[in-house]
C-alpha cells in the first residue's frame, strides 16, 4: 500500500468503526465491540506499518501531501493535509497501541453495561481524533482534531450522564479546555496574519526569516508562542487549567487510561514539540514553558500526597509527570520530553487499567480506605501495578528512570538549576505517594465491604495488563539506552536539530562518571528514599520480605504538618477559588446583565411605548373628520419635507 | 429562457391561491399542496443554482420590467452569489417549516399556509429585488404574514409580542422608505434622471448629508432587523411567542434581511458614511456578541436561551461586515447561512420537545438521554454546531470572520474571541439541563406522551444536519460563490473615506 493510502486507512478504519457502531451498535449487543475492536487492532496493524517505514528511514524526512482544500477564501487557504515523520511515528506508536490494548480491555471491564455500544461508538471516534491530531500537517486541522478529541473526552467522561457528578465534570472540562482554546485560536490567527499560510512547512520557514530579516518583532514572536502554548496549558491540564483532570475521572476508567493519561493529556507536548522551531526563538517563552512545567509537576505532586480515590491519585500524578514533560520542553531537551511522553504513556495506562481492574474487582469502589490487603486476590493486577509504579518511581532500569533522568539531566546541563533541583524533590514524591497508593491498596490490612468478596479481572482485562507491563518495564531499555544516544534519539534528533541550534545547544556525550552519572545516583536516591518512606509507613508484601503498615506514624506526621494536610487534601483550595470567581460572581454578573436587558433596554423600549398610546389617546381628538383640516395638515407636512430636502441637498 | 427569479418569488402566490380553493374541512389536503407549492419553489431556486456561474461577474438570471415608468421604478430582479445563498436558504427552511407546522398547527390551517406562503413571496422577493422601491415592497410584505402568524399562532402573550415586533419594525422599515426616497431624489437631482435601480445607485457619489442621512435610516432598519444591541428586545419576545415554524422562518431567514440589506445597499451605496460609522457599528457588534452570550447563560427558558444566542451570533454577521476585509465579510456571508440552518434546527428541536411538554423551562427537563436517545443526539449535533466545533458549518463562518477582523483588528477580535467560552458556557448547560441526569418528575408525568422524534419531525432536521455537516467539511462550494460579490462590494468601500462627524 502507497503511504499516503496507509494515513487514510489509518484514519478511515477507526472512523468507520465509530459510523456503524453508533448507527447498528444496539443491534449486536450484547457484543457491541464486535465493530469497533477490530477496527482498532487493524488501524493498529497500519499503524505498525507506517511506524516501521518512517523510523526505519525509508522516507527520509517523512512525507506529506493534500487531501483537498477545506477552507479557501480569497487569500486564505487551509488544507486537509496530512505530514508524517518521525514524531508523528514515535505518537503513533503509543497512540496505537495504547488504543488497541484499551479497547480490548474495554471488552471485559464494560461487559455489563447496557450503554457499551455508546461507549465503543465514542472511543472508536476518539482513536480517529487523536491520530487525526498526530498526523494534521497544518495548525487548523490540529486544531479541529484538538477539538474533536475534547469531544470525546466531553462524550466520556460524561458517559454516564445519570450521574449528576458525571454530567459536571464533562462540561467542566469541555469549558475549561476552551479557556485555553481561546488562547490557541487567536494564536492561529497570529500566525495567518504574519506567514500567511497555516502548514507547518510555510510556519516554521517563513517566521525565523522574517524574524532574521527585523519584519517581526521578537516580542510578537514570543506573544504568538506564549498564545499557542494557552492551548497545551488547557489540553494537557498545566496550572492554571489544571482543575479538569481529576474531575475528569468520573469516566470510565478505560477512558481514564486512554485519553487522560496515556494520549489526549499528551497533545499539549506534542504541540509544543511540533512547533520547537517556533518556540525556541524565544527564549522568555521557553522560560515560561519550563516554569509552569515544573510548577505543575510540584503542585499535583502535593496534592496527590493525601487522595484517598485510586483514580484522582494516578490523576495529579498524570498531571505531576505532563509537568515534566513541558519542563522538558522549557529547558530546550525536546527528544527527552517525548521520550517521557512515550514511556509514560505505557506505565500511566498501565497504572490506569490496574487501578479499573481493581475497582472491578472489588465492585465499584474507589477509596483507597476501604481497599487494603489484595495482592493475594488479584495476583496479576498486583504484579503489574507494581512493575507501573517502580517505572513511575524512576527506578532503574524500567521505563521512567530512563526518560525522567534524561529531562533531569538537561535541565541541569542546559543551565535551569532550579527546575533540576525541584524536578529530583518530585521524583522523590512521587516515589512515595505511589507507594502509599500500593500499600493502601495491595499490602496492609483488608477494608474491603466484608459483603464484597474481591476477585482477580477476565483474561480480557489481565492480558492487556500483562502486555503493557513490558514496555512498562523495557521501552525505557529499549530505546533510551545508551543514555542521550538511544533509539529515540536517532529517531527524533533530527526532528529538533533545527531548534537546538537556533538555541545554541551542544550535544555532549554522556558521562557516566562524570557531572551526569552523579546526577543521576541523587535522583535515584532520592527516588529510593521516597519509596523506602512508604513502604515503612504502608507497608509491603514480596517474596521473603513483609513490612506492615504503621498508621500511628502516618497519624502523628499528619498531625505535625497540619496545615500543608489540609492544603494538599483541598488541593490547595483551587476548584473553591474559581467555583467563587465564575461561578457565583460571573454569574452574578450574567444575572446582572439580563435584569439590565429586562428592566433598563426593555423599560426604555416600554416606555417609549407608552407615551406613544398616550399620545394617540389625546392626538385622537385631530381626527376631526373635517377634510380641509386634513389637507391643512397634509400641506403642512410636505412644506417641512420640502424644507427639510432643500436645507440637506445645498449644504 | 424560463424567468427563473420570477418563478422563485411567485410560486408561493400561485400555491397560496390554489389553498385559497381547497375546502376547509380538508386540512391535510391544504397541508399537503402547502408542502408541494414549498418544494416546486425550493426546486425552482435549485435549478438556479445549478446554473449560477461562480466566474461570471455581476448579476444573473436578470429580469427587467418597467413598473412606474414616469419614477424609473422598475421590475427588476436578478441574483449573484450572496442574494442565490440566502434564496436557497429561504426556500429550503419554508418548506422545511411548512412541514413542520403539520402536526403543531390544527387551528386554522388554511389561513396559516396562505399565510406562510405570503411570507415566503417577500423574503425571496428581497434577496432578488435589484430595484430599491422594489426591495421597499417585498420588504414590507415580509411584515405583514409575521405579524399575522406570531398574533394569530402564537403562545399567550402573543399580543404584548407582536406589537412590539410591528412597532419596531415599522418604525425601521419607514424610516427607510424617508431614506430611499431621499436618495432617489438626490440621483435626479444630479443627474436629471428617476432611478431606483441599484445598478445606478451602487458607486455613485452621493453627497455627504444625503449618505449620513441615507445610511442612518437604513441602519435603523437592517439593525433592528439583525437584530444589533440595543435594538434586540423585541427578539426573546417574539420567539418565545411565536409558533415553532415562525422561530424558524424568523431566526433563519428574518434575521438574515438586516445582515444582507448592510452588504447590498449601505455600503455600495453610502461608502463614505460607512466609513464613518464603522467603529461605532463594529462596538456594538462586540457587545452584541459577548452580552448576548452573557444573558443566554442565565436564561431559565429553552427557546430564551436560543433567541439570544442569535443575537450573540448575529453579531459576528455585522461584525465581518463593518471591518471592511475579504475573509471576514465572506464569514459573515457564510454565518449568516449557518446560523440560518443551525439556529433554524435549534427551534425545531425546541419545538419537539414543547410539542409534547407544553413547557420549555429548564427547570422541568432533564433526562432526556434515556428517553429519546435521537432526539439527544440531534440536540446535541446541532448544539455542538452552534458552539462552533470545527468539521461544522458554524466553525467557518466565525472562524473566518475572527481571523479577518484580527488582520484588521486584532483588539476587536481578542475581545469576541471570548465568546468561544461563552457561547460553550450556554450550550453545555442547555444540554445538560435538558439531556443530562435522571429524567425528572414532571416528564414522568407525562407517560407515553414522552416519546422519541417522529418520522416527520426526523424528516425537518434530517436535511439542516446534512447541510450543517457537509458545509463544515467541504465549505468551498459557497465560499466560491459569495467571494466575487463580496470582493466587489469591498470595491465600493473602498472609495469611501470616512467624513468628519458633520459635513
Amino acid at each position: 500500500m502507497s503511504n499516503q493510502l496507509l494515513v487514510l486507512a489509518l484514519l478511515a478504519l477507526p472512523l468507520a468503526g465509530f459510523a456503524l457502531t453508533a448507527a447498528f451498535g444496539r443491534l449486536l449487543m450484547p457484543r457491541a465491540w464486535l465493530i469497533a475492536v477490530p477496527a482498532v487492532i487493524l488501524a493498529w496493524a497500519v499503524g505498525m506499518v507506517l511506524v516501521y517505514r518512517t523510523l526505519s528511514g525509508q522516507l527520509g524526512d517523512g512525507f506529506a501531501f493534500t487531501l483537498y482544500t477545506w477552507i479557501p477564501a480569497g487569500s486564505f487557504r487551509v488544507d486537509v493535509n496530512f505530514a508524517v515523520d518521525n514524531l508523528t511515528a514515535a505518537l503513533l506508536i503509543v497512540v496505537t497501541t495504547i488504543g488497541m490494548l484499551v479497547h480490548v480491555y474495554s471488552i471485559g471491564y464494560m461487559a455489563h453495561d447496557p450503554g457499551k455500544w455508546r461507549f465503543f461508538a465514542y472511543l472508536n471516534f476518539f482513536m480517529f481524533s487523536m491520530l487525526l491530531l498526530v498526523l494534521a500537517g497544518n495548525y487548523l486541522l490540529l486544531f479541529m482534531a484538538w477539538e474533536l478529541v475534547g469531544l470525546s473526552s466531553y462524550l466520556l467522561i460524561g458517559f454516564w450522564y445519570q450521574r449528576r457528578s458525571a454530567a459536571l465534570a464533562a462540561k467542566k472540562a469541555f469549558l475549561v479546555n476552551r479557556v485555553g482554546d481561546v488562547g490557541f485560536s487567536i494564536g492561529i490567527w497570529a500566525l495567518w496574519t504574519t506567514v500567511g499560510s497555516l502548514n507547518f512547512s510555510d510556519v516554521f520557514r517563513v517566521i525565523p526569516e522574517k524574524l532574521a530579516a527585523g519584519q517581526l518583532q521578537p516580542w510578537m514572536v514570543t506573544g504568538i508562542v506564549l498564545l499557542l502554548f494557552c492551548g497545551a496549558v488547557g489540553k494537557s491540564a498545566q496550572f492554571p487549567l489544571h482543575v479538569w483532570l481529576p474531575d475528569a475521572m468520573e469516566g470510565p476508567t478505560p477512558v481514564s487510561a486512554l485519553i487522560h493519561a496515556a494520549t489526549m493529556v499528551n497533545a499539549g507536548v506534542y504541540m509544543v514539540a511540533r512547533s520547537s522551531p517556533l518556540f525556541s526563538l524565544s527564549s522568555s517563552a521557553m522560560v515560561v514553558v519550563a516554569a509552569i512545567g515544573i510548577f505543575t509537576a510540584l503542585l499535583a505532586a502535593s496534592i496527590a500526597f493525601t487522595q484517598t480515590d485510586i483514580k484522582r491519585v494516578l490523576a495529579y500524578s498524570t498531571l505531576s509527570q505532563l509537568g515534566y514533560m513541558f519542563a522538558a520542553l522549557g529547558v530546550g531537551a525536546y527528544a527527552a520530553a517525548i521520550f517521557h511522553l512515550m514511556t509514560h504513556g505505557f506505565f500511566k495506562g498501565l497504572l490506569f487499567l490496574d487501578s479499573g481492574s481493581v475497582i472491578h474487582g472489588v465492585h465499584d469502589e474507589q477509596d483507597m480506605n476501604r481497599m487494603g490487603g489484595l495482592w493475594r486476590k488479584m495476583p496479576i493486577t498486583h504484579a503489574t501495578m507494581l512493575v507501573g509504579s517502580l517505572a513511575i518511581a524512576g527506578i532503574p532500569p524500567l521505563a521512567g528512570f530512563f526518560s525522567k533522568d534524561e529531562i533531569l539531566g538537561a535541565s541541569f546541563r542546559n543551565g535551569f538549576y532550579v527546575v533540576w533541583l525541584i524536578g529530583v524533590v518530585v521524583a522523590g514524591m512521587t516515589a512515595f505517594y505511589m507507594f502509599r497508593l500500593m500499600g493502601k491498596t495491595f499490602y496492609g490490612p483488608s477494608h474491603v465491604d466484608p459483603d464484597v468478596h474481591p476477585h482477580e479481572a477476565p483474561p480480557s482485562m489481565t492480558v492487556p495488563l500483562i502486555l503493557l507491563a513490558i514496555p512498562a518495564a523495557l521501552l525505557g531499555l529499549a530505546i533510551g539506552w545508551p543514555p542521550e544516544a538511544g533509539l529515540v534519539h536517532r529517531w527524533l534528533d533530527p526532528i529538533f536539530a533545527p531548534a537546538e541550534q537556533t538555541l545554541g545547544l551542544h550535544p555532549e556525550a554522556f558521562q557516566v562518571f562524570g557531572i551526569d552519572g552523579v546526577l543521576v545516583l541523587v535522583s535515584v536516591t532520592l527516588a529510593t528514599a521516597g519509596l523506602i518512606v512508604a513502604v515503612r509507613l504502608f507497608g509491603v508484601r514480596l517474596p521473603g520480605r513483609d513490612v506492615e503498615p504503621r498508621p500511628t506514624i502516618v497519624e502523628a506526621g499528619t498531625a505535625r504538618l497540619r496545615p500543608l494536610y489540609v492544603a494538599s487534601y483541598h488541593k490547595w483550595w483551587f476548584d473553591d477559588v474559581y467555583h467563587g470567581l465564575f461561578f457565583v460572581i460571573g454569574g452574578a454578573v450574567a444575572q446582572g446583565a439580563w435584569w439590565f436587558d429586562s428592566h433598563i433596554i426593555d423599560g426604555v423600549v416600554n416606555g417609549v411605548g407608552a407615551v406613544t398610546t398616550l399620545a394617540g389617546r389625546e392626538l385622537r381628538r385631530i381626527q376631526t373628520g373635517r377634510v380641509q383640516n386634513y389637507a391643512l395638515g397634509i400641506a403642512l407636512g410636505l412644506l417641512v419635507m420640502a424644507a427639510g430636502f432643500l436645507v440637506a441637498t445645498t449644504r | 429562457m424560463l424567468p427563473l427569479v420570477s418563478l422563485t418569488i411567485f410560486t408561493p402566490l400561485v400555491g397560496a391561491l390554489l389553498i385559497a380553493f381547497v375546502p376547509r374541512d380538508r386540512p391535510q389536503l391544504t397541508r399537503w399542496v402547502a408542502f408541494a407549492t414549498t418544494l416546486v419553489t425550493l426546486g425552482w431556486s435549485l435549478v438556479m443554482l445549478a446554473g449560477f456561474s461562480t466566474s461570471a461577474s455581476g448579476f444573473q438570471f436578470t429580469e427587467d420590467v418597467p413598473w412606474i415608468p414616469f419614477f424609473g421604478i422598475r421590475y427588476q430582479v436578478g441574483v449573484d452569489g450572496i442574494s442565490l445563498i440566502l434564496i436557497v436558504l429561504t426556500t429550503l427552511l419554508t418548506a422545511i417549516s411548512v412541514l413542520a407546522s403539520f402536526r403543531p398547527i390544527q387551528d386554522r390551517v388554511k389561513e396559516y399556509m396562505i399565510t406562510f406562503l405570503v411570507l415566503e413571496i417577500g423574503m425571496v422577493g428581497v434577496f432578488a429585488a435589484l430595484d430599491l422601491f422594489l426591495f421597499y415592497v417585498f420588504w414590507e410584505v415580509v411584515l405583514v404574514p409575521m405579524y399575522l402568524i406570531i398574533g394569530i399562532w402564537g403562545g399567550a402573550n402573543r399580543i404584548y409580542a407582536t406589537i412590539k415586533f410591528m412597532l419596531y419594525t415599522l418604525v425601521g422599515s419607514l424610516l427607510m422608505l424617508v431614506g430611499i426616497l431621499a436618495t432617489a431624489f438626490e440621483y435626479h437631482a444630479s443627474t436629471g434622471v428617476w432611478s431606483f435601480a441599484y445598478q445606478d445607485l451602487a458607486g455613485f457619489h452621493f453627497s455627504p448629508a444625503l449618505q449620513v442621512f441615507a445610511f442612518v435610516t437604513f441602519f435603523l432598519a437592517f439593525a433592528i432587523k439583525v437584530p444589533m444591541f440595543p435594538f434586540h428586545t423585541w427578539l426573546p419576545d417574539a420567539h418565545v411567542e411565536a409558533p415553532t415554524a415562525g422561530s424558524v422562518i424568523l431566526a433563519g431567514v428574518l434575521l438574515k434581511l438586516g445582515g444582507y440589506g448592510f452588504i447590498r445597499y449601505s455600503l455600495p451605496l453610502y461608502p463614505d458614511a460607512a466609513h464613518t460609522f464603522a467603529p461605532a457599528i463594529i462596538a456594538l457588534s462586540v457587545i452584541a456578541i459577548i452580552y448576548g452570550a452573557v444573558v443566554a447563560v442565565v436564561q431559565p427558558d429553552f427557546k430564551k436561551l436560543v433567541a439570544y444566542s442569535s443575537v450573540s451570533h448575529m453579531g459576528f454577521v455585522t461584525l465581518g461586515i463593518f471591518v471592511f476585509q475579504s475573509q471576514a465579510m465572506q464569514g459573515a456571508v457564510f454565518q449568516m447561512v449557518n446560523h440560518g440552518l443551525i439556529t433554524g434546527a435549534l427551534f425545531l428541536c425546541v419545538g419537539v420537545i414543547y410539542e409534547r411538554t407544553h413547557d420549555r423551562r429548564f427547570a422541568n427537563l432533564g433526562g432526556l438521554a434515556g428517553r429519546l436517545p435521537l432526539y439527544a443526539t440531534t440536540l446535541g449535533f446541532f448544539m455542538l454546531a452552534s458552539a462552533g466545533l470545527p468539521g461544522l458549518s458554524g466553525f467557518v463562518g466565525e472562524f473566518l470572520v475572527l481571523i479577518g477582523t484580527f488582520a484588521v483588528a486584532p483588539l476587536v477580535a481578542g475581545i469576541a474571541a471570548i465568546v468561544m467560552v461563552l457561547g460553550a458556557t450556554y450550550l453545555f448547560y442547555m444540554f445538560q439541563q435538558v439531556v443530562f441526569v435522571d429524567l425528572s418528575d414532571f416528564l414522568k408525568g407525562l407517560g407515553d406522551h414522552l416519546h422519541d422524534m417522529a418520522p416527520i419531525e426526523i424528516a425537518t432536521l434530517v436535511p439542516l444536519a446534512a447541510l450543517v455537516l457537509l458545509l463544515g467539511l467541504f465549505p468551498a462550494p459557497v465560499l466560491d460563490m459569495i467571494q466575487g460579490p463580496v470582493s466587489g462590494v469591498l470595491d465600493h468601500v473602498s472609495h469611501g473615506v470616512a467624513l468628519g462627524f458633520l459635513p
